[in-house]
């Protein structure tokens, strides 16, 4: 059981997480090949005012104003904890790399490993946060199904099981099956269900013809 | 009255127009997070006292949502549901904002042109109706 989810299942998982996204990042290229403008540009918007570092800092400080950093700061603070924790702990995981090392033969840096304890701790604590929105704020409530709370819980699972088998909770080896099969079906859920904000969070921040993109942006949907 | 109440529901219709935007629309509706965040970017909640149903999430969902859950099978009584949702509680402005990226006026406009294919929008006199709900 171990050496077939840890083997092909895994392999199986990678492959399907690396394909899924390549196809939705294709599709939407696809779909936004025709391009469309919201409002027309105005005359003489293209030109791009050359600004001194300093006018930029003031602008981009003046900017925050009528974002969400202002109108929803203590959501704004978990969401970019959790997103940032949620990377950089299965990434830089001192165990994962070993892993890596014995059957590639490559290892990323590593963090140190009471590091990445409390880097996961994070990210529980970001997920309880998560679901008592969802329980308790009325408009979260408004748009929640179960499948919210499933996905919550996909998202919250290689790490609960993870932070178990690393201090050794429970059965070690039942906890560790559990680690890698919900890892799994994190991975291969990734590109199919709301989880693939991963990838499009970024796509459509360079390319959406908005105000609220990096760039003027000249594809939309 | 109009003809919004004789003219009979072209499910075929609707259909057709969900499956051509299939690709574009179905992508927005399952990556949204219904995390919310586009809530304060919609000055209508703001005005009604932070109403749920005015958030733009909750209008998609309610709209455009309902019909390709659906699969188009909509009856007279779901598309008079949604033109309250997206003429009353959207005046299309444009300017709610999504952390994600999801382009939600564009999403609206359709469920409008969805609802408008069938006769089915507001009449002159409904503008500011409260009894579309």
């Amino acid at each position: 059981m171990y050496d077939l989810i840890e083997g092909p299942f895994l392999s199986l998982a990678f492959i399907i997480f690396v394909l899924g996204l390549l196809y939705q990042g294709s599709r939407f290229f696809q779909l936004t090949r025709k391009k469309e403008w919201i409002a027309p540009p105005l005359p003489g918007a293209e030109k791009r005012v050359k600004k001194s570092v300093g006018q930029f800092i003031i602008d981009g400080l003046a900017s925050v104003k009528g974002t969400l950093w202002k109108t929803d700061p203590l959501m704004m603070i978990v969401t970019s904890a959790f997103h940032v924790c949620l990377i950089l702990a299965p990434i830089f995981l001192l165990a994962h790399n070993v892993l890596l090392d014995q059957s590639w033969g490559i290892g990323l840096w590593s963090f140190p490993e009471s590091f990445t304890d409390w880097l996961t701790i994070v990210v529980l604590i970001c997920v309880a946060f998560f679901l008592m929105r969802r329980l308790f704020l009325a408009r979260v409530r408004a748009i929640t199904s179960f499948y919210d709370y499933f996905v919550l819980l996909i998202a919250a699972a290689p790490f609960l099981t993870g932070y178990l088998a690393y201090h050794q909770w429970f059965d070690y080896r039942t906890v560790m099956i559990l680690h890698i099969l919900t890892a799994e079906l994190m991975l291969i859920t990734v590109p199919f269900t709301k989880l693939g904000h991963m990838l499009f969070f970024f796509l459509y921040r360079f390319l959406i013809g908005s105000e609220y993109s990096f760039t003027r942006g000249s594809r939309t949907w | 009255m109009s003809n919004q109440n004789i003219k009979p529901i072209n499910t075929g219709e609707i259909k057709e127009m969900l499956n051509r935007q299939k690709g574009k629309m179905k992508r927005y509706l399952s990556f949204c997070a219904h995390c919310s965040l586009c809530a304060d970017s919609c000055f209508l909640y703001r005005a009604h006292n932070r109403d749920p149903q005015y958030m733009p999430s909750y209008k998609v969902i309610q709209s455009l949502g309902k019909l390709y859950k659906k699969r188009g099978e909509a009856d007279r009584r779901l598309l008079t549901e949604i033109k309250g949702i997206v003429w009353r509680n959207c005046v299309l402005c444009g300017r709610c904002y999504c952390p994600i990226g999801i382009h939600i006026p564009s999403m609206i406009a359709f469920a409008r042109s969805i609802c408008r294919s069938q006769d089915v929008y507001p009449q002159g006199d409904e503008a500011s109706s409260e009894s579309w709900l």
